[in-house]
């Protein structure tokens, strides 16, 4: 009795991922080898995973024979399709049948995804991820911005021409497996691409005095979208900063306030025996009044060097000014003393 | 080595020194009285740089065989006064040039024309214009191309005229 077809034979030893990690897994698959950003995806990527989709998933085995693929699309220029050394070719150079090939309409038209049809016009950017940066001094985000992705239909057309009807079965039922949920995907750059089958038709030559030839067309198209790199943004966000200050940790005493001089309210010059000099700085504004003098017959008064005069009853004196007063004694032997009343300014 | 199988229809009449000695007196005509030359610029597929997608060369990425000189009897057709498609551009585009060339030219000269490879023709002194090869005639095997149907004997080989923007010489 043989085993019921859907029974699995090997059993997934870790649970696969569903709904939100599932998606993130995917992000993370799209973003795998670079930078935080989806890879770029034009219309070459879009041409090159279409042929990698039907030389891997299309491929066709007949009698333990591969069926060979011309594994580019063929341009304008007259010798592309014979830069590769087939190994399909006869001795015309002409690629011997069975043999597939990919023709791709060239005009590439709006798609219809319904998933990228409706969109904000004026292709604003929509925040894609925000990655931390340091340029060795500060913390920050920068945020990465996209447009939305531009959605395309790329309609292809895969031609099989072979000479035996087995060919054509097996390869139409490869198609027909593949595309029996309707569509099947192709992963681009890290971006699963739905393809969905149209429709299948035939061309095939049998007229009798002709070459009888099987060709046999399926219509695909991909419903792609195209994202440009060159239209990323990269805008810094917030940038946090750490300073630091390096200070003297040493207290330091105060120093005691300077007080404010108290003058006396006399000023008296005493003269001992042999000194008829004295000096005095000022260091308040104040008027002198002679009020009483002992054993000086006369004086003279200097301030700042400069004479000012003699016998005065009345000296003015500004803030640091230098009152130098010489006396002549009545009795030299003796002391003298001259005696002042300070009147502040 | 391939197998060789001697020709021996039209023995009766005609044999291998006939058809060396008509080859021979045709190639004089053409070499000596004709003198009809123009360049082959052969495409090098092996060093021309190519993308994966669509097998069209990158840019300066087409690389050439030593030009070849060649003796060929040639006719250019009528230029065509048509316009681009519906683009409603009006062009006077130079006609095709038609390559009819001796297989034993080829031979001697050890060359082969293929599609795309490029011809130069001198039209004048100073001017001279290029054709890439649109059909290069490979299948001779019609009555027209065999010697009173004993061997093929030469090519037909069509070109299309290219701009500057694609080829200009080497």
């Amino acid at each position: 009795m043989g085993l019921p077809k859907k029974i699995k034979k090997t059993l997934p030893l870790t649970q696969s991922k569903t709904l939100y990690p599932r998606r993130e897994e995917l992000k993370e698959m799209i973003e795998r080898d670079g930078t935080y950003l989806p890879k770029s995806l034009l219309h070459a990527d879009l041409d090159r995973g279409f042929l990698d989709f039907v030389k891997d998933e299309l491929k066709c085995v007949v009698e333990g024979k591969i069926v060979p693929m011309v594994d580019i699309l063929i341009s304008t220029q007259n010798w592309s399709q014979f830069v590769e050394t087939w190994n399909f070719q006869n001795i015309d150079k002409n690629a011997e049948p069975p043999f597939i090939t990919v023709i791709r309409t060239p005009e590439v038209k709006y798609g219809t995804n319904p998933a990228l049809r409706y969109n904000i016009p004026n292709r604003r950017q929509y925040y894609y991820a925000q990655v931390p940066t340091w340029d060795g001094q500060r913390h920050g985000m920068d945020i990465y911005k996209i447009p939305q992705p531009v959605p395309v239909d790329i309609k292809y057309t895969v031609a099989i021409i072979c000479n035996r009807m087995r060919e054509l079965n097996k390869f139409n039922q490869i198609v027909l497996e593949k595309f029996s949920s309707k569509q099947s995907y192709q992963n681009i750059k890290g971006h699963y691409i739905p393809i969905v089958n149209d429709e299948i038709t035939d061309e095939s030559v049998l007229d009798l005095e002709k070459r009888k030839v099987y060709i046999q067309k399926y219509s695909f198209t991909m419903l792609g979208f195209l994202i440009d790199e060159e239209e990323f943004e990269v805008q810094p966000a917030v940038t946090r900063i750490f300073q630091m200050y390096e200070v003297d940790t040493q207290t330091k005493k105060r120093k005691p306030k300077k007080e404010e001089p108290i003058p006396p309210s006399t000023y008296i010059t005493t003269y001992p025996d042999g000194v008829l000099d004295s000096t005095q700085t000022f260091e308040y504004t104040v008027n002198l009044h002679l009020t009483n003098t002992y054993n000086v017959d006369s004086f003279s008064v200097y301030v700042n060097g400069d004479y000012y005069g003699d016998g005065l009853d009345e000296i003015q004196i500004n803030t640091n000014d230098i009152l130098t007063i010489s006396v002549i004694k009545t009795n030299p032997l003796e002391e003298g003393r001259l005696e002042f009343s300070q009147t502040y300014l | 080595m391939s197998n060789k199988v001697p020709i021996t229809r039209l023995g009766k009449f005609f044999g291998e020194n006939d058809y060396n000695l008509d080859i021979s007196m045709g190639e004089e005509w053409l070499v000596g009285d004709m003198n009809f030359t123009c360049v082959l610029y052969r495409v090098d597929r092996y060093k021309t740089k190519t993308d994966d997608v669509y097998g069209e060369t990158v840019e300066d990425g087409v690389k050439f065989l030593p030009p070849v000189e060649f003796n060929a009897y040639i006719q250019v057709s009528a230029p065509e006064n048509k316009m681009m498609g519906s683009t409603r551009i009006d062009q006077m585009e130079p006609g095709n040039i038609r390559v009819s060339v001796y297989q034993k030219t080829l031979e001697d000269l050890e060359i082969d024309i293929n599609f795309g490879d490029y011809i130069g023709y001198y039209e004048s002194e100073t001017v001279v214009r290029y054709y890439t090869v649109n059909n290069d005639g490979r299948v001779v095997s019609d009555n027209k191309h065999t010697y009173a149907g004993y061997k093929p004997f030469y090519r037909t080989i069509s070109a299309s005229p290219v701009g500057p923007n694609e080829f200009r010489g080497l």
